[in-house]
């Protein structure tokens, strides 16, 4: 049975190296496929270097989106990961 | 708390891979071995096999090592010292040398495994600059 989710979370901190690396470790350990949207732009959440070139900055709101068995999992925990990281 | 995947620097030049490493120690503090590999052992542009295996030891903290190549003989010589040393806990990946550092150094950091860190640094094949 193949779900989807969907949130919008303000970001705590850049998603500079640090953060980004805590996102796609927590993405690693869900089957969904997972996008971050930031502006114009929509990259997958397994790629470290697409996390960084997003550019997002602290105060700024990305979308988190998953389709699969494990969606709303998947992004209530990147929503939880991206709301506490710090730089 | 595991021990993070180490990163090995294979350059022709002493500067170029350690001005890497000095990058990386940067993006990604939380104690990721980091160790360069660059020219010859009189620091002199080339690669050394003898310096190569020096910093996979250094870099080998139990839970696996990626070999990052810059180029040319580069390859040839890290394929040299993992033909002599056969472990699957040390892999050379075939990456663009920044990128693919960069990438392996923040999802190691994040304390993944060694094929996650394996796949980072791969992922930087397909990845435009911009």
């Amino acid at each position: 049975m193949s779900g989807s989710s969907e949130t919008r979370v303000v970001l705590t901190a850049a998603l500079h190296a640090r953060p980004a690396g805590q996102v796609v470790q927590a993405a690693t350990r869900f089957s969904s496929e997972i996008e971050i949207s930031y502006g114009e732009r929509t990259v997958s959440a397994r790629g470290v270097l697409g996390v960084m070139a997003l550019g997002a900055t602290a105060g700024t709101t990305v979308v988190l989106r998953a389709i699969g068995d494990d969606a709303a999992e998947a992004v209530t925990a990147l929503a939880a990961v991206l709301a506490t990281a710090t730089d | 708390m595991t021990r993070s995947v180490g990163i090995v620097l294979v350059s022709h030049s002493r500067e170029l891979a350690s001005g890497l490493r000095s990058l990386l120690l940067q993006v990604a503090a939380d104690g990721v071995a980091v160790e360069a590999a660059g020219g010859t052992a009189d620091g002199r542009l080339g690669t050394s096999y003898d310096l190569v295996v020096a910093a996979v030891k250094r870099a080998d903290r139990g839970s696996g090592v990626v070999v990052l190549p810059d180029l040319g003989s580069s390859v040839l010589t890290a394929r040299a010292v993992l033909a002599d040393h056969p472990t699957p806990d040390v892999v050379l990946v075939d990456t663009p040398f920044v990128e693919g550092a960069v990438a392996a150094a923040v999802i190691a950091a994040s304390g993944a495994d060694l094929a996650t860190v394996v796949a980072a640094a791969r992922e930087a094949q397909h990845v435009r600059k911009f």
